[in-house]
C-alpha cells in the first residue's frame, strides 16, 4: 500500500504560520456546514426564543455547541480516515434496505426543510418591499446556475462568503443596546427574569426547539459528504477536528447575538412574536431601521445558504447511496442526477412554498417529525462505524469517545423526541 | 439464471434433510483463461460462527432450500485462498470500476449462470432493478423486468476495488491498462484517495506517467504526495518535460529538488531549463522533445536520422532545421520530407519563412499565433534566433481554455 512506502517525511514540527497556511487548506466544510445549522428555520427560532423568554434562553447555547461539534467532528473524522462519505458507508455496511429507509427520511425531511427556507425568503422579502416571487426564482436559478457549472472551489468561496454576512447579526445587537453583562453571565447560568412555571415551561420546549434546528440529520450527511467532496488528506485530520470545533463555536457566537438582538427588544418591552420572520420589524422601533434591515437581510442570507446547503446534503447522500457520480467537480454531462436532483428539490420547495397554501407551521412540524425520527439511526450508524476499529484503525472512539458521544446522541434524541410529542399533545 | 440476492439467506440442509444453516455468502476464484469466475464455495451461517464449504459438496445451489451431499457431522472444509472473492462480502454493495464505460459504479446484485453443472458469474446488476428486487419486490421487478434494459456490466469489464481494507488491486489489473490514459484519469478522480492511490500504484511507470498527464494539477500533486521519491522519479523521467516541469513547479521547494537529484541527468536537465522560464510563458509551456536536423543532409539521410529520434519526440509534425549553434534557419513538414526526391538536400526543399515565438512572450500570444495559422506545433527561440523547445497546439490551447470552460465544450472538441 501506498501509505507504508511515503516517506515519513515529519521531521521538524512546522512553524505557526506554516500550520496556519494547512489550516486553510482544510478550511471550509465544517465551517459551512455549521453555519448553514444557522439557516433561516434556525434564525427564526433563535429570535422567537430571545423574544419569548430573555436573555436566559442564551444558556443552551453552550451545551448546543458542544454536542454540535461533537457530533460534526465524528463525521469529519470518519470521513477523512476511511476516504468516504457517511452514506457511502451506511450502504456498504449495513445493505440496500437501510440505504432506501435512510435515504427516504432525509429527502422528505430536506424538502420540508427547504420549504421553510423560500417561505422565510418570501416572508422577508415582503418587508424589505422586494417582489417575493420573482426574488424567489432568481435565488434559485442563481443557485442553481454556479453550483452546476462551477466546481467545489466556487461553491465553497460563495458559502463561506455567505457565512460572512451572519456578521449583521452582530451589528442589529449592538443597535438594540442590550445589557452585555447581564446576556454574557446567562451563558452560564439563566437568571434575570421571574421564573415562572410557565415561563419554564416555555423554557424547555423552545429551548429544545432551538436544539432541533441546529442538530439535523442533513448536517451530518453533508460534512461527510463535503469534506469527501474537497478530498482532504488524513494528515491534516487534526486540522480538520479543529475547524469542526471553530464551526459549532462560530456558529453559537452569531446564535448569541440573534438571541440578543431580540432580548433586548421585543422580549424587554413584552412585544410578542408570531413567528421569527417578524423580528427584522418588530425590534425596528427600539433598534432603529437600520437593525431592522440587517436582520431581515441576514434572514435572506441564511435562507439562501439553507437552500444550497439542504438540497446539495440531499443530492450528496443519493449519489453516495446509489453509487453514481456526484461531486461539484464534475462536469452536468457526468453527474448529470446528481446536479438533477439538486435542482429538483429546489423547484419544489419553490413551487410549494410560493404557490401551495399551506400551514407553514404543519410544515415545520412534519419537518422536525422526521428529523426526529431519522436522528436516532444516523447517530446510531455514525458512532457504530466511528467505533469501527477495522474501519478507523488509531482513529476509532476511544472509551471515553464513545460514551461521551452516546451520551450527547441520547440528550439529542430524546430531546428532539420530546419536542415532537409535545407538539403533537399541544395540538 | 439466478441472482445472488435471491439465494442469499437461503436455508441449507444436509443429506439427511436436517437444517444445518443459512447461506452467507459465495466464494469464487477469478482464473486467467476465462473472464468469467466460478463458483468454488459457500459460507454457510450455523449457529455458531460460519462454515467455507466446497461446491462439490453442494447437491443443488439455486434452488429454494440448498442441499449437501453430506450429513452434517463429515461436511468438508474450504480452504480460502488469497485471491478468492466473497461475492456478498467483496462486490455486493460495493463499488467497482466498470473498464466498459470508464466510471465507477456501485453494484446492486451479481448475476449468476448455471452452464453443464458449474455456476459463473456474468454479470453485475447496477440497475434499479437491482434495488428493487434486493427490497424484497421481486414480483415488480420481474414485472418492471419486461420494459425496462437491464443494465448489466459483464464481469469481463469490472475490475473490484474493494474487498477488504489492506486489498490490493489484482496486479496485473490487466483490464485497466487496456484503457486511454484520459479514461483511466477520470476513473482516478472518481475514486476517493486510497483507491485512487492503490489503481495508480498497480500501472506501470508509462501508463502511470500517462495517466497523471490527464489529470487536473491540484489532484496531480496530491496524489504523487502519497508516492515514493524513487517511484515519482521514474514518472517524471517518462513524462514529457513540459509536463514534468508543471508537476515540480506545484510541489513543495524541497521535494523538487530531491526529485530531480534523483532523475536520470538528461531527463532532469531539460525540465530545470524548463523550470527557469515562467509558468504563463512560452519557455514554460514549451517542451523539450523536438525533431532538429542539420541543413546538409539529404531527404535520404534524414529520414533516417528522424527514425531513430521516434521514441524520444513528442510529436514530429514539423522537422526544424538548425545550423551548429543551434540557430533555426528552416522548417519542413514530413510531407515536404516525404515527396523530396530522395538525393535532394534539407536546405532545398525546407522553408524558411519561419513562424517562430520568443521564449519570454506570453501564453496567449502563442496561443493566438498558432490559431492563426493553424500549425500544430511552433518552434520557441530566443532573442538570438537560437531554438530552444516547440509548444504543441494542445498544449498552447490548454493553458488558454479554462478547465472548466473547456468541460462544457462538446466531447468532440475536446
Amino acid at each position: 500500500m501506498i501509505e507504508t512506502t511515503a516517506p515519513r517525511k515529519r521531521r521538524v514540527l512546522p512553524g505557526f504560520w506554516k500550520r496556519i497556511l494547512i489550516f486553510l487548506t482544510i478550511f471550509g466544510p465544517a465551517t459551512i456546514t455549521a453555519m448553514a445549522d444557522n439557516d433561516a428555520g434556525g434564525v427564526a427560532t433563535y429570535s422567537l426564543a430571545g423574544a419569548k423568554l430573555g436573555y436566559p434562553i442564551l444558556f443552551p447555547l453552550v451545551i448546543i455547541t458542544i454536542l454540535l461539534g461533537v457530533t460534526q467532528e465524528m463525521g469529519m473524522r470518519l470521513t477523512v480516515i476511511t476516504r468516504k462519505g457517511l452514506a457511502d458507508l451506511i450502504r456498504e455496511k449495513f445493505g440496500v434496505k437501510v440505504a432506501i429507509f435512510m435515504f427516504g427520511a432525509l429527502l422528505i425531511a430536506n424538502i420540508g426543510t427547504l420549504i421553510t427556507e423560500v417561505a422565510a425568503i418570501k416572508t422577508t422579502s415582503t418587508m424589505l418591499h422586494i417582489p417575493p416571487i420573482p426574488f424567489v426564482m432568481v435565488i434559485v436559478l442563481v443557485s442553481f446556475f454556479f453550483v452546476t457549472k462551477g466546481n467545489y472551489k466556487l461553491t465553497q468561496g460563495i458559502m463561506l462568503v455567505a457565512s460572512l454576512f451572519y456578521i449583521v447579526y452582530i451589528i442589529s445587537a449592538v443597535k438594540a443596546h442590550p445589557d452585555w453583562g447581564l446576556a454574557v453571565t446567562n451563558l452560564f447560568y439563566p437568571h434575570g427574569v421571574d421564573m415562572t412555571s410557565a415561563y419554564l415551561r416555555d423554557f424547555l420546549l423552545i429551548g429544545m426547539g432551538v436544539l432541533g434546528t441546529t442538530i439535523t440529520p442533513w448536517g451530518q450527511f453533508f460534512i461527510s459528504s463535503f469534506a469527501f467532496d474537497k478530498k482532504i488528506e488524513k494528515g491534516k485530520i487534526n486540522y480538520s477536528q479543529m475547524e469542526t470545533y471553530w464551526g459549532a463555536f462560530l456558529t453559537d457566537f452569531f446564535s448569541f447575538f440573534m438571541i440578543v438582538a431580540t432580548a433586548a427588544t421585543l422580549f424587554i418591552h413584552s412585544i410578542p412574536l408570531v413567528s421569527g420572520e417578524q423580528a427584522a420589524l418588530a425590534i425596528q422601533p427600539f433598534a432603529g431601521q437600520l437593525a431592522g434591515t440587517l436582520f431581515a437581510i441576514g434572514i435572506l442570507n441564511a435562507g439562501f445558504m439553507g437552500l444550497v446547503i439542504v438540497s446539495l446534503s440531499t443530492a450528496y447522500a443519493f449519489a453516495e447511496f446509489f453509487g453514481i457520480s456526484g461531486s461539484l467537480n464534475d462536469s452536468y454531462q457526468k453527474s448529470k442526477t446528481f446536479y438533477i436532483l439538486f435542482g429538483i428539490q429546489l423547484i419544489v420547495a419553490m413551487v410549494v412554498a410560493l404557490f401551495i397554501p399551506l400551514s407553514l407551521f404543519k410544515v415545520a412540524v412534519f419537518t422536525q417529525t422526521i428529523n426526529a425520527v431519522a436522528l436516532p439511526p444516523v447517530f446510531y450508524y455514525l458512532i457504530k462505524l466511528t467505533s469501527d476499529r477495522q474501519l478507523m484503525g488509531e482513529f476509532a472512539n476511544n472509551r471515553f469517545q464513545k460514551i461521551f458521544s452516546i451520551t450527547c446522541t441520547v440528550v439529542i434524541v430524546v430531546t428532539s423526541l420530546f419536542t415532537v410529542a409535545t407538539i403533537f399533545i399541544k395540538t | 439464471m439466478a441472482y445472488l440476492s435471491e439465494i442469499i439467506g437461503r436455508p441449507v440442509i444436509d443429506l439427511d434433510g436436517k437444517p444445518v444453516g443459512k447461506l452467507k455468502d459465495v466464494i469464487v476464484r477469478p482464473w486467467a483463461e476465462f473472464p468469467h469466475p466460478l463458483i468454488e464455495a459457500i459460507v454457510v451461517e450455523l449457529k455458531n460462527g460460519e462454515h467455507y464449504l466446497p461446491f462439490a459438496a453442494v447437491a443443488a445451489l439455486l434452488s429454494p432450500v440448498i442441499p449437501l451431499k453430506y450429513r452434517s457431522d463429515e461436511i468438508p472444509t474450504f480452504e480460502l485462498m488469497a485471491d478468492d472473492v466473497l461475492l456478498s462480502r467483496d462486490v455486493l454493495d460495493k463499488q467497482i470500476i466498470d473498464t466498459d464505460g470508464a466510471r465507477v459504479v456501485r453494484v446492486n446484485d451479481v448475476e449468476l449462470v448455471r452452464v453443464n453443472g458449474t455456476i459463473y458469474v456474468s454479470n453485475v446488476d447496477i440497475s434499479w432493478l437491482g434495488i428493487i428486487r434486493r427490497m424484497g419486490l421481486v414480483g415488480l421487478s420481474q414485472s418492471l423486468g419486461g420494459h425496462l434494459k437491464q443494465k448489466g456490466i459483464s464481469w469481463e469489464d469490472v475490475e473490484l476495488m474493494h474487498r477488504d481494507q489492506s486489498m490490493q488491486l489484482r496486479v496485473p489489473a490487466k483490464k485497466l491498462h487496456e484503457l486511454h490514459p484520459a479514461d483511466l484519469a477520470d476513473i482516478v478522480s472518481d475514486l476517493n484517495r486510497l483507491e485512487s492511490g492503490q489503481l495508480l500504484d498497480s500501472l506501470d511507470v508509462k501508463h502511470l506517467a500517462d495517466t497523471l498527464e490527464e489529470v487536473e494539477p491540484e489532484f496531480q500533486v496530491e496524489l504523487v504526495g502519497h508516492m515514493s521519491d524513487e517511484k515519482v522519479a521514474d514518472v517524471l523521467e517518462e513524462m514529457n518535460p513540459d509536463e514534468a516541469a508543471d508537476l515540480l513547479g506545484d510541489l513543495p521547494k524541497e521535494r523538487k529538488e530531491d526529485l530531480l537529484a534523483l532523475m536520470e541527468k538528461d531527463d532532469a536537465d531539460d525540465v530545470r531549463k524548463l523550470l527557469a522560464y515562467p509558468e504563463e510563458s512560452a519557455g514554460g509551456i514549451m517542451t523539450t522533445e523536438y525533431a532538429s536536423i542539420p541543413p546538409d543532409l539529404t531527404a535520404a539521410e534524414a529520414i533516417q536520422v528522424l527514425r531513430g529520434m521516434a521514441d524520444e519526440v513528442e510529436t514530429m509534425f514539423y522537422v526544424y532545421v538548425v545550423d551548429l549553434d543551434q540557430h533555426l534557419i528552416g522548417t519542413f513538414s514530413l510531407n515536404n520530407l516525404i515527396f523530396a526526391a530522395p538525393g535532394q538536400k534539407v536546405s532545398d526543399f525546407m522553408t524558411d519563412r519561419i513562424i517562430s515565438v520568443n521564449l519570454t512572450d506570453d501564453q496567449e500570444t502563442v496561443a493566438q499565433i498558432v490559431s492563426k495559422y493553424d500549425l500544430l506545433a511552433i518552434p520557441v527561440v530566443d532573442d538570438e534566433n537560437r531554438l530552444h523547445g516547440i509548444v504543441t497546439a494542445d498544449d498552447a490551447l490548454d493553458k488558454i481554455i479554462p478547465t472548466a470552460w473547456k468541460k462544457r465544450l462538446p466531447r468532440f472538441y475536446r
